[in-house]
């Protein structure tokens, strides 16, 4: 098998169209890698500018009051990872900027894909893209004339006689293919390692493996099918047609197609009918500015007995403050009750997504692809909630200085010094370790694993059933 | 006669060929589903509008019957007086919509990144946080929308592959091409008019598809030129991708190399291409923060509010010289009330100049796009696209500038009427819902 494999390389070698198309996708995948890595760079670069600029007008406030700081505000930017070089996924069409306030709970805003005309469908030229669209093609047309090419021209024969059998001549293809494919996978994953040493983590180095294993394996199931499908077919014509076909169907209709089926089974409601729904919630709770309602009293008398005092006056506290603070909480709990369950419905829609992985492997690969280069919806439900959580921690800093601050019931015009406010920590987002969100794409590797080895047991199989001679 | 022979023979082996039938009538069921998840579309976007329109009208109902009634406003907010211009204005539920176009089930386009409608009241902007998309999967708005657009530009290249990548291909597999010669005479003559026959099927079946919509929603009627474009286009579509294929088939030997050379051209134009000009305008043009907007909005509109009120009124009298000559522009004292309820005006101006700076920056943006072009076939025939099915970035462009133009009349007004001292009552508060299209 070994002298086969060897061999075949050997013939691969010798075929100048080979030894270009080699060269090119390997010096194309070098360049897109590395100007992956510099726009990815400039990006980070933006971010961190636009955070920094934002925080220093914080910094630098005039004694304010609290409560007015509160609608000033604050915003959270998306970071970039530095694997979004090899998978840009859905951060053109989110959002990079979230508002942060009291009362209110905003959108991310200001998507990519908004600022501009429509450029690409398949997205930008990052090494996804090559990994997805254009070396499985090469793959395919390689494999399909590794075997037809050894049928057509009598070679086949001869080596069966020489005492060679089926299955080791398929096998010796298949995997004398797949290392050229996975080769391709490493030179990006060194490029991407040279250019990001600095700031290079376990995590990091974990992704990039899992990356380059979840390509390695739906490599494997196109050349295997491709192999198949040329040993069982007896028409080269009608085996070549047909791996194009199912290869058009996993990488552009079937995700198309899906994604809109899976978004019809359990549709969002629209964002006026979802924001009234909220709205409604909210007003059955307090109003910070309109304090009325049997919830305000409730609480006014809670915080009166607290303090063993008969009126609001006579707090040493502010209760405006305290007023702000259960408002928010109210907030709170129907932002989770409304978010909560537009996320859980965004999830449940992705692992149908996943699932359609047991008919196309393409929406596995594609899905490890993202979650790894941590460009996918778990990344990004991931950074809306830690921007939450942050603007809770800040309109509860800022709420508690008014209300335990110094000031007193009705003094609306106490103002906090810009010490305080330099003592609120800046929104910092941790980009998440890849081993916790692992449970979430174990389908997707379930279904490469499966399809990988069924189709080798196939060929296996087909190759051992057929007779040649 | 041997040309029309040849012609006819093409159909007859199309029909007797069950893979093409198949693919055909495959492509025949995704266009018939892209349509009616465009006609879906269509239809939620209507629903919504019709829904905000509906319950826009019972607001306004509601504040009539105060007038009626004698009330001042909402019964929980003692402190809102609707005679005052400033609370009866706030209580004009103003919206602008863009109601979808009568061709959008023929192409989505950019229509899923931005919103169609927007509540106007008298501190927004353009880029307000209600102008964003839908409620909708972000990794399912990556993959797209099965659009008709979409399969006419990206997969109608591959139906083509698939019907034509064995003319001449499967007579070179078999060795029979020199038959042809002496059978027919001239190859790249008897090429052509196999190719014609499929250029032919597929503009009638896209032409078929864009009339059926057009007629289903009366397109022909108010969107005719669009129409006619769009037909125009997509025949040229067909033809240049059946020009590469041709000279490909004829100048290749073998129907796998045809068929590996077409599927490379395809990738090339389809992808590659497009994926290359998208990298480089990101370099070029990186994610806008939009920052001075932000600034804008926060800092210096904090700014704004901290300026005294003499400041304010000469700030507004430089934007509207007209309201010297309002009754509060005649009196000698300042009244600090009405500074404050139209200061609004003050921020307006400022956010309008920092929109100016964003929609330059990505009007940069797309001036790189547009030069690419020379190089990029699919991408213009996309954007044309969008541009006659009213779904591009400049259709909602021009949604933003007509959002702009309701934001400048309601805050005009406010700031007139307010310094005008008007005393609303019914009939006012109507010449007010008319100034704003409501027929009440």
């Amino acid at each position: 098998m070994k002298n086969i494999v060897i061999n075949e390389w050997k013939g691969l070698f010798r075929n100048r169209l080979f030894l270009v198309l080699v060269c090119i996708f390997t010096i194309a995948l070098l360049l897109t890698t590395y100007l992956g890595i510099l726009q990815n760079n400039t990006q980070i670069l933006a971010q961190k500018e636009a955070q920094e600029h934002i925080r220093e007008q914080w910094d630098s406030m005039d004694p304010t009051n609290p409560h007015r700081a509160a609608h000033f505000g604050s915003y959270a930017f998306k970071p970039t990872n530095l694997l979004n070089s090899l998978d840009e996924g859905i951060n053109a069409v989110t959002g990079n900027v979230l508002r942060l306030e009291g009362h209110t709970q905003n959108d991310v805003m200001f998507s990519e894909a908004s600022q501009s005309l429509l450029i690409s469908k398949f997205g930008k030229l990052k090494p996804s893209l090559l990994f997805q669209f254009i070396i499985p093609l090469f793959l395919i047309f390689l494999s399909f004339n590794s075997y037809i090419a050894e049928r057509e021209s009598g070679r086949l024969k001869l080596l069966l006689v020489q005492g060679a059998s089926l299955k080791k001549i398929v096998f010796s293809k298949v995997f004398s293919i797949w290392i050229i494919g996975l080769l391709l996978l490493i030179s990006t994953t060194f490029v991407q390692l040279i250019f990001n040493t600095y700031d290079l983590s376990f995590d990091a180095i974990f992704r990039l493996i899992l990356f380059v294993c979840s390509y390695g394996c739906y490599y494997l199931t196109l050349i295997t099918l491709t192999v198949l499908l040329s040993l069982i077919f007896k028409n080269a014509t009608g085996a070549l047609s047909l791996s194009i076909v199912i290869w058009v169907m996993w990488t552009v209709f079937l995700p198309k197609i899906i994604g809109n089926t899976v978004e019809k089974i359990s549709p969002f409601p629209t964002r006026v009918e979802f924001q009234n729904a909220m709205d409604v919630d909210r007003s059955k709770g307090i109003d910070g500015h309109n304090p009325s309602g049997d919830r305000k009293k409730e609480l006014e008398e809670k915080t009166l007995a607290k303090y063993q005092v008969n009126s609001v006056s006579e707090l040493p506290v502010n209760f405006s403050g305290i007023l702000m603070q259960a408002d928010e909480e109210y907030g709170n709990d129907v932002w989770d009750k409304h978010f909560g369950s537009l996320y859980k419905q965004l999830q449940i829609q992705k692992r149908n997504y996943q699932l359609s992985g047991f008919f196309n492997p393409f929406a596995s690969v594609q899905s490890l692809s993202m979650g790894t280069a941590g460009t996918d919806m778990f990344h990004h439900l991931d950074f809306l909630k830690q921007a939450e959580n942050y603007r809770r921690f800040f309109i509860k800093k800022l709420n508690d200085e008014y209300a335990f601050g110094g000031s007193k019931t009705g003094d609306r015009s106490w103002k906090a010094d810009t010490k305080f406010f330099q003592s609120v920590k800046d929104f910092s987002y941790t980009f998440p370790v890849f081993l916790s969100f692992l449970s979430k794409y174990i389908l997707d590797i379930l279904f490469l694993f499966i399809w990988s080895v069924c189709l080798l047991f196939w060929l296996k199989y087909s190759s051992e059933k057929t007779i040649f001679l | 006669m041997r040309e029309l022979h040849v012609f006819s023979y093409e159909f007859k082996h199309f029909l007797k060929t069950p893979a093409k039938v198949i693919t055909y009538l495959f492509f025949m069921f995704a266009c018939a589903y892209s349509i009616y998840n465009g006609f879906d579309l269509q239809n939620k976007q209507k629903q919504t509008i019709q829904n905000i329109e509906i319950e826009n009208k019972n607001k306004v109902l509601k504040v009539l019957t105060w007038f009626e009634e004698g009330k001042s406003g909402p019964e929980s907010k003692s402190w809102v007086d609707i005679s005052n211009p400033y609370w009866s204005l706030n209580y004009i539920p103003t919206y602008m919509l863009k109601h979808p176009s009568s061709l959008l089930p023929l192409g989505v386009g950019q229509a899923e990144q931005y919103g169609y409608y927007k509540e106007i009241t008298n501190w927004s902007s353009t880029y307000d946080n209600d102008m964003v998309e839908e409620l909708s999967n972000p990794e399912r708005l990556v993959n797209g929308n099965i659009d008709f657009s979409f399969l006419v530009i990206f997969l109608l290249p591959v139906l083509l592959i698939i019907l034509t990548y064995n003319i001449k291909g499967l007579e070179d597999d078999f060795k029979f091409d020199k038959l042809i010669t002496i059978q027919f005479g001239a190859i790249k003559k008897w090429i052509f008019i196999r190719f014609l026959f499929y250029v032919f099927l597929l503009i009638f079946t896209v032409v078929f598809f864009i009339i059926t919509v057009s007629v289903i929603n009366n397109s022909l009627v108010t969107d005719f030129s669009q129409v006619k474009s769009l037909i125009l286009l997509s025949s040229l579509y067909i033809i240049f991708f059946a020009t590469i294929f041709y000279f490909i088939a004829v100048y290749s030997c073998g129907s796998s190399a045809i068929a590996f050379k077409m599927i490379s051209a395809w990738l090339l134009l389809c992808v590659l291409i497009p994926g290359s000009v998208h990298q480089f305008a990101s370099m070029k043009y990186p994610v806008n923060y939009m920052t001075d907007y932000l600034d804008v909005n926060r800092k210096e509109a904090y700014e704004v509010f901290e300026l005294s009120t003499d400041s304010l009124y000469y700030r507004l009298v430089e934007i509207y010289p007209a309201l010297n000559e309002t009754v509060h522009g005649q009196e000698d004292e300042i009244d600090n009330r009405i500074i404050r309820n139209t200061v609004c005006a003050v921020i307006n101006e400022m956010n309008k100049n920092v929109i100016k700076d964003i929609e330059q920056q990505n009007e940069a943006k797309n001036q790189l796009i547009f030069s690419s072009y020379w190089v990029n076939p699919v991408s213009f025939v996309q954007n044309k696209w969008n541009s006659y099915t009213f779904t591009d970035y400049y259709s909602y462009k021009r949604y933003r500038s007509n959002v702009q133009k309701i934001i400048d009349k309601k805050i005009e007004l406010l700031s007139v009427e307010c310094w005008g001292r008007r005393k609303v009552n019914r009939s006012i508060y109507q010449q007010y819902l008319q100034e704003f299209n409501y027929d009440m």
